[in-house]
């Protein structure tokens, strides 16, 4: 690569675009119904965090409830459908529209230099697709919650309350906003980067995006019709899970699951995206082996779609078609290693600063890791058939979603806060936050492991002593609790930083991507002159690889370069 | 292209090597641990089927624990050894290292390879756990909202207790009356979800006489979490004994009717039945009229509803009759009750119940 003088820089000739749409001055039109991409990019993060607080509210329940096997906190219809709404809420109104509306939708097309996404009046549509379906899954709770867990299988789910209905549609509807949200990223990411951004110069949160699109464009499918059906079933009885009018309920099962669990890669890959952004920028390093990264996103996006009878392995598939799927199960551990001994790897040599988001993202690594190890445990059929269905699984896909795409959210929304608000957070108190959070969440999630071998079942209202159930039980509740207040730091922090933070200027880490090269908050417009890209955004080394970019503050932060700190002699 | 930073002859840092023989210290240790120890789960063993999960489970626990331990120790130590000083410009960069094919080749290979064995070692030990051969004792268990009842040949009605004879190869084929159960022994560590319409089927031999819990694990409703029975595995002597016993009193055991002498219901206390029936009833059964239905009828007016079908014999109800359903359990066109075994309700504890249940009649 040649090297690029920033300041003999002329206007590259094919980034000019010089019509700019004016920005609307309504209110309603400027934050309500916007089709700015940052503006829907925030209506999600504020709409996903609310349901955040709701449905941690409902686990901080669920945990006062297991205080005690034999409780009376709650009856068990009250506890069924509170444990219900919970993984329905945190899976499909937190995690997926956080990872992919909210932070996909604000840094995504920043990021690869574009004024918006490609499909504006869609993503509008998208998102408000997600508070109603969030009122509407809330609104089940007025009319009898559903009660059959976020899988609701049939037939006991055609048992269910009235509320499950609301369920059906509420899931539907976030299924709809989170296909249309894929096409738009895919033909966002694929028609609308900035000249010389190539693939393999995309930042690897790009990459993320796209795989995670194309899951949610093709999975989400399988849902709506699984979704459909068991609407149909509930409302006109016709039959298709009832096994006692002609109907199966291993069909859900399939159908369901094909879905669910690529969904379980729409929650981490965006987070694995964050990390990769994080890590390299507090590192002041390249990131370690970028195309292996983004390979490795492609593939597990890929063998993610087959594998979803491992959910099943109890169900009575036949014997040997459980074993391809074990062993497809156990592939994804391998891209998967291979992003995590890369990121450990970006941390060697590096030039360290432990801010919040760093630190996130370091922990990130280790409980992501832990769960990952222990889905392989869960993968492998003979342990399956023991811990399936038990709070060994609560236990690991917590490790996973929590560990993993919270921890991941966590990150992001320190990394990208200054980006957004144009303050800075106070990073005592998110240093207070990130440790207080680690450890509630490891004492919390950690026992259930145990609890789960030694015979505690998952959605249970009360269960068998034995084993110290109770006692371990005690001990995930406490530590619970102080892993909803640790949250309230966060909360808090966004809250005064929002109104008193310090001004972050363009660029407060000294971050590579082009989303730090315009002003905090960006402009309406992004780009006034859509800037070309020279080479991968990460090396720390070199100059800036952009061209023509019209800076707001007139200069562009160039990197001095500072030899690497010599490692003490041996 | 850019041009790489080379570090000079890697030096990976101080301590580097250090910490990694600390690190193999510590995983040589948990190996030893999950090796030694027994019980890796902590739950008996008390059948063929848990030896070879177990060792899986120790196999993949030794794995498990030496990559946690490194990837935990490499990056905590990285994070210090490499922070940058509080002194230093925020601008001062890394090792502008982008990769290393030779690291990347070995941990994309090692991993697989150990994936592969691990894929390998699973199917093997599946084998001993997914066998068919050496059927001695084939029953049926059949899962209900919510309770277990097991069919045995020869034994005309189903019992609700499941007896097996220890050192027996036993299969159970497992299905569901309503909604989909699970069928759970931790101690022998089998589990099928119990399907309405279709079979599943388990097989193992027990090798350890006790009682032990069975736990549904599948989601089945509102008492989901209460839903657990017992196996008892008992020596021939004994298995044969209750056998017989069971073939002789199976006349009786069906379908709600009278077994057993009646129940005193005098000293029934209306207070305490009351909170029993929130415990214990209040999941399935209103206090509503009989057409209001949760999961059984409502008891509001059990003796005097019109809506009520004549419960036995085409006579009104008495309250010997209700507390005979709470003792045996009722199986009929209105579902399915538990016994007072499964439901673990004493005697004393019908005698409340009934006497809460007429007081609500008489209002």
């Amino acid at each position: 690569m040649a090297v690029v003088s920033t300041t003999t820089t002329t206007v590259a000739p094919h980034a000019v675009l010089d019509h700019i749409h004016p920005e609307p001055t309504s209110f309603v039109r400027r934050y309500i119904f916007s089709i700015d991409h940052k503006v829907i990019g925030i209506q999600y993060m504020i709409t996903g965090l609310l349901f955040f607080v709701l449905a941690g509210l409902l686990a901080e329940l669920i945990r006062i409830q297991l205080l005690h096997n034999d409780a009376r906190f709650m009856s068990p219809e009250v506890y069924n459908g509170v444990y219900t709404m919970h993984g329905s809420a945190m899976v499909w109104m937190v995690i997926i529209p956080l990872v992919t509306g909210g932070f996909g939708n604000f840094v995504m097309p920043l990021q690869i230099g574009a004024r918006d996404v490609a499909f504006p009046w869609l993503n509008l549509a998208s998102f408000w697709m997600f508070p109603i379906a969030g009122v509407l899954l809330f609104g089940a709770f007025l009319v009898g919650a559903p009660d059959a867990g976020w899988t609701e299988y049939p037939p006991v789910s055609l048992q269910g309350p009235v509320g499950t209905n609301y369920w059906c549609v509420a899931i539907f509807l976030i299924g709809i906003s989170s296909t249309l949200t894929g096409i738009n990223f895919i033909v966002t990411i694929l028609k609308m980067r900035a000249p010389g951004m190539t693939l393999t110069r995309m930042p690897l949160f790009v990459w993320a995006q796209l795989s995670t699109a194309a899951l949610s464009m093709i999975a989400t499918t399988a849902l709506a019709a699984a979704l459909l059906a068991l609407f149909l079933e509930r409302v006109f009885g016709i039959p298709f899970y009832d096994p006692t009018k002609g109907g199966s309920p291993i069909l859900w099962q399939h159908m369901f699951w094909f879905y669910s669990h690529p969904a379980v890669y729409i929650m981490i890959l965006p987070a694995f995206g964050i990390i990769s952004e994080v890590l390299p920028t507090f590192a002041r390093k390249p990131i370690f082996g970028y195309k292996m990264i983004a390979f490795s996103s492609v593939a597990i996006a890929l063998v993610g779609f087959m594998v979803w009878a491992h959910h099943m392995f109890t169900s009575g598939l036949a014997p040997w078609l459980q074993l391809p799927f074990m062993i497809l199960t156990m592939i994804v551990a391998i891209p998967t290693g291979i992003k995590i001994f890369s990121w450990m790897a970006t941390l060697w040599g590096g030039s360290i600063e432990l801010t919040p988001a760093m630190l996130f993202a370091i922990g990130f690594l280790i409980t992501f890791t832990f769960g990952g190890i222990t889905g392989v445990f869960l993968a492998a059929i003979p342990v399956d058939l023991h811990a399936h269905g038990t709070y060994f699984v609560v236990g690991h896909f917590h490790y996973v979603l929590y560990g993993g795409s919270v921890f991941g959210i966590f990150a992001g929304l320190y990394y990208w806060w200054p980006k957004i608000t144009g303050r800075m957070m106070n990073e005592r108190v998110g240093l207070w936050h990130f440790w207080l959070t680690f450890i509630s969440f490891n004492c919390t999630f950690l026992p259930m492991h145990w609890l789960g071998l030694q015979g505690m079942p998952r959605r249970v209202a009360t269960y068998l002593d034995s084993h110290d159930a109770v006692f371990w039980n005690q001990v995930a509740s406490i530590s619970s609790f102080v892993l909803a207040a640790s949250t309230l730091l966060l909360f808090g922090n966004m809250a005064w930083s929002f109104y008193k933070g310090k001004r972050a200027g363009a660029n407060p880490w000294g971050a590579r991507t082009l989303e730090w090269m315009i002003s905090s908050p960006p402009p309406y417009y992004n780009y006034k002159r859509v800037p070309a890209v020279l080479a991968t955004p990460y090396d720390f080394g070199n100059p800036l690889p952009y061209i023509g970019l019209d800076s707001p503050e007139g200069t562009l932060p160039t990197p001095q370069l500072t030899a690497p700190p010599a490692p003490a002699p041996r | 292209m850019a041009q790489i930073v080379k570090p000079k002859p890697v030096n990976m840092g101080p301590g580097f090597w250090l910490i990694t023989a600390i690190l193999a210290l510590l995983s040589v240790g948990a190996a030893a641990f999950w090796i030694i120890v027994p019980l890796p789960m902590g739950v008996e063993q008390a059948a063929d089927t848990a030896v070879p999960t177990d060792i899986l489970f120790k196999v993949l626990a030794v794995i498990g624990s030496a990559l946690f331990i490194y990837v935990f120790g490499y990056i905590v130590y990285f994070a210090i050894v490499f922070r940058r000083p509080k002194n230093a410009p925020a601008n001062t960069i890394g090792v502008q290292i982008h990769d290393a094919p030779v690291l990347e080749f070995w941990w994309t290979v090692i991993p697989a390879v150990i994936v592969l064995g691990l894929a390998i070692a699973s199917v093997q030990l599946l084998n001993k756990i997914y066998y068919t051969a050496g059927d001695v004792l084939t029953m049926e268990a059949i899962g209900y909202q919510f309770g277990f009842q097991f069919r045995y040949p020869k034994l005309a009605n189903p019992v609700s207790e499941m007896h097996i004879p220890v050192d027996t190869p036993v299969t159970v084929h497992v299905t569901a009356r309503d909604v989909i159960h699970g069928f759970w022994i931790p101690e022998i560590r089998v589990k099928q979800d119990m399907v309405p319409g279709l079979i599943n089927t388990v097989r193992f031999t027990p090798t350890k006489i006790g009682v032990y819990p069975i736990i549904c694990t599948s989601y089945c409703g509102i008492a989901h979490g209460g839903m657990h029975s017992a196996v008892h595995i008992d020596s021939q002597q004994d298995f044969a004994k209750w056998f017989a016993a069971q073939q002789g009193g199976t006349a009786a055991a069906g379908g709600g009717s009278a077994a057993g002498a009646a129940i005193a219901l005098s000293a029934g206390s209306v207070s305490a039945g009351q909170a029993l029936f929130g415990q214990k009833c209040s999941a399935c059964h209103s206090v509503g009229p009989f057409t209001q239905k949760i999961v059984g009828p409502g008891l509001g007016h059990i003796f005097d509803d019109p809506d009520h079908p004549k419960l036995v014999n085409g006579t009104a109800p008495s309250p010997q009759d209700i507390a005979m359903i709470l003792k045996n359990g009722y199986q009929g066109d209105l579902g399915v009750m538990p016994s007072s075994q499964v439901n673990q309700i004493s005697n004393t504890d019908i005698a409340n119940l009934v006497a809460y249940l007429v007081s609500l009649s008489k209002k």
